[in-house]
């Protein structure tokens, strides 16, 4: 039972670092990304590569993977931001699609379809993680760093610029902003640190294949985000935990019959978000519908 | 016919034959004026005369088909907006566009920082921004409700709130774009008392108006445009006294 909560918990901080950092773009600059998962991928493969070939410290997989994640995004940031929101989902759709692809056919970097085994723990400063009890500080370190290095971003001019773009992208840019350069900025950021929680992942499960860089992990990151709250800080691990734990919740229902597991799941995520976004279209720690103040 | 009094005023902005279409009609047709500085410019017209268009020509948000428009006696004809901003020209929007999840005081705020990323700042240049913060706030009678989200605010003081974007900064030229329309008289009559206050300490404003109370309260100057032409650009007597602009601005046109 300890073993399976720490692995939850594990899981539960690597998603929330996802959601968080997706929350970041999408609740902040409203720049809705399918490709999230690209990145998380892309952290993963350029981490393990470099962990594989090189040298497994953090020092190095990390800063390899932000970078890598980094030039990707500006490859989709550049064209696709100077044009209207729309396009940059599609385009971030049309992207995903690309790097599973690449994902299953560059042998020598992603394994290929099988994917890539015996990835090398993480090596902090000589010290070998991979057990789960060392790791689950690790993966909750990273989170709680993302999540302050974020909440700093928010709350400085950058951010109100960011919220700014969102609320009113004419108005942001008749005051001075460089609406594009800021919408690039912010995407180089997120995929950045979305590449780090790509590392950690790799290299706590030793295994990675394309599975769990396919869109539907980017819907479920998105998912997560929106079920909690977007735009708020506590919303994406909220999201993030619960679709993570309402799994193993459902398997323990004995009435259910169990062979139907997955599909009901289905149907209760479905459920869930309709009914979310009927009463509380903010989330579940977003602001109620109606705002009490200023009514007339 | 005798030269106006504002005729002297030094020229901040040249415009010259500037033309815009949209499909086949003419928004703006060969439209050549100034707008000198430190008074006030009232754009008039009937709707769909361009006056708006004329806004947007000169931001950079639309690109002119032809003519040229010069700022401080430089060209600036394939400005961005964000580039007019940084330059000094601020425009307000007839639909506010205020950043609605964003408390009154982080409308200003983000308004008065120009730059893409965050620059260090000196104690001093901190200062300076939260003072022309909570000027901007207090002129515009929002320093109470600064923490209040814009779009919780009512119709009257979201319309502050879009000139007190506009006052906190260092900008030279504003273009109001319908700023006073909706106003209740007590609340035009502060937003006329701001105004002519900012024009003294030296701001230059070219206004779009349709109340004429107001028109012929604040204009230094008036220009007429109707059907994207520019019929007249003189002292607000002149232009106002004009019987066949009378009946194109009442609609009396045949």
């Amino acid at each position: 039972m300890e073993a399976y909560l720490l692995n939850l918990v594990i899981l539960i901080s690597i998603y929330s670092t996802l959601a968080v950092t997706l929350n970041f773009i999408m609740g902040y600059a409203g720049i809705y990304s399918l490709a999230h998962a690209v990145f998380f991928g892309v952290g993963a493969y350029a981490g393990t590569f470099m962990a594989m070939h090189f040298n497994a410290s953090i020092f190095i997989t990390i800063p390899v993977a932000m970078l890598a994640g980094a030039v990707l995004s500006l490859i989709l940031a550049l064209p696709a931001l100077r044009v209207r929101g729309e396009y940059f989902v599609a385009a971030s759709l049309g992207l995903q699609v690309l790097a599973v692809t690449i994902f299953s056919e560059w042998k020598a970097v992603t394994g290929g379809i099988g994917g890539l085994i015996g990835i090398p723990p993480l090596d902090i400063l000589g010290l070998e993680v991979f057990k789960p009890s060392q790791f689950i500080f690790v993966t909750v370190g990273v989170l709680v760093i993302v999540l302050i290095i974020i909440n700093r971003l928010v709350h400085s001019s950058f951010g109100r610029s960011l919220r700014a773009i969102r609320d009113s992208e004419s108005a942001a840019a008749a005051f001075g902003k460089n609406v594009p350069l800021i919408k690039t900025i912010s995407v180089v950021i997120s995929s950045a640190l979305t590449a780090v929680a790509g590392v950690l992942y790799a290299s706590y499960l030793s295994f990675i294949n394309v599975e769990s860089f396919m869109l539907d992990t980017s819907v479920l990151i998105m998912a997560m985000v929106i079920i909690g709250g977007t735009g708020t800080q506590a919303g994406p691990i909220v999201g993030a935990a619960l679709l993570l734990i309402l799994p193993s919740i459902i398997s323990y229902l004995d009435f259910l019959p169990q062979t139907e597991i997955g599909s009901i799941q289905q149907i209760i995520y479905g459920l869930g978000m309709a009914l979310l976004m009927i009463y509380r279209p903010g989330g579940i720690v977003g602001r109620k519908k109606q705002s009490e103040a200023g009514k007339e | 016919m005798v030269s106006s009094s504002t005729d002297t005023q030094e020229v901040l902005m040249e415009i010259r034959n500037v033309d815009k279409a949209f499909g086949g009609v003419k928004a703006v047709d060969n439209v050549s004026m100034d707008l000198r500085a430190g008074i006030i410019t009232t754009l008039v017209g009937p709707n769909g005369a361009g006056k708006t268009t004329l806004f947007n020509l000169i931001t950079g948000e639309l690109t002119k088909d032809s003519g040229t428009i010069k700022w401080l006696g430089q060209p600036i004809n394939r400005i961005k907006p964000f580039k007019a901003a940084r330059a000094g020209i601020l425009r307000t929007f007839q639909d506010l566009r205020l950043f609605n999840e964003m408390s009154v005081e982080e409308n200003v705020l983000t308004s008065v920082e120009a730059n893409s990323v965050p620059a260090p700042m000196t104690k001093s240049q901190r200062t300076a921004r939260s003072e022309k913060v909570e000027y901007a706030l207090n002129r515009a009678g929002l320093f109470s409700k600064r923490n209040i989200r814009a779009k919780d605010l009512a119709y009257a003081e979201r319309k502050f709130l879009s000139m007190a974007r506009v006052m906190a900064t260092d900008a030279r030229l504003w273009l109001l774009d319908e700023p006073a329309s909706g106003l209740d008289p007590n609340s035009y009559e502060k937003f006329l008392e701001i105004l002519r206050e900012e024009v003294k300490q030296g701001v230059t404003v070219c206004i779009i108006e349709h109340n004429l109370d107001i028109v012929i309260g604040i204009s230094d100057r008036i220009a007429f445009l109707d059907r994207g032409k520019l019929l007249a650009d003189d002292e607000p007597q002149t232009v106002l006294n004009d019987p066949e602009l009378r009946a194109i601005y009442f609609g009396e046109r045949t």
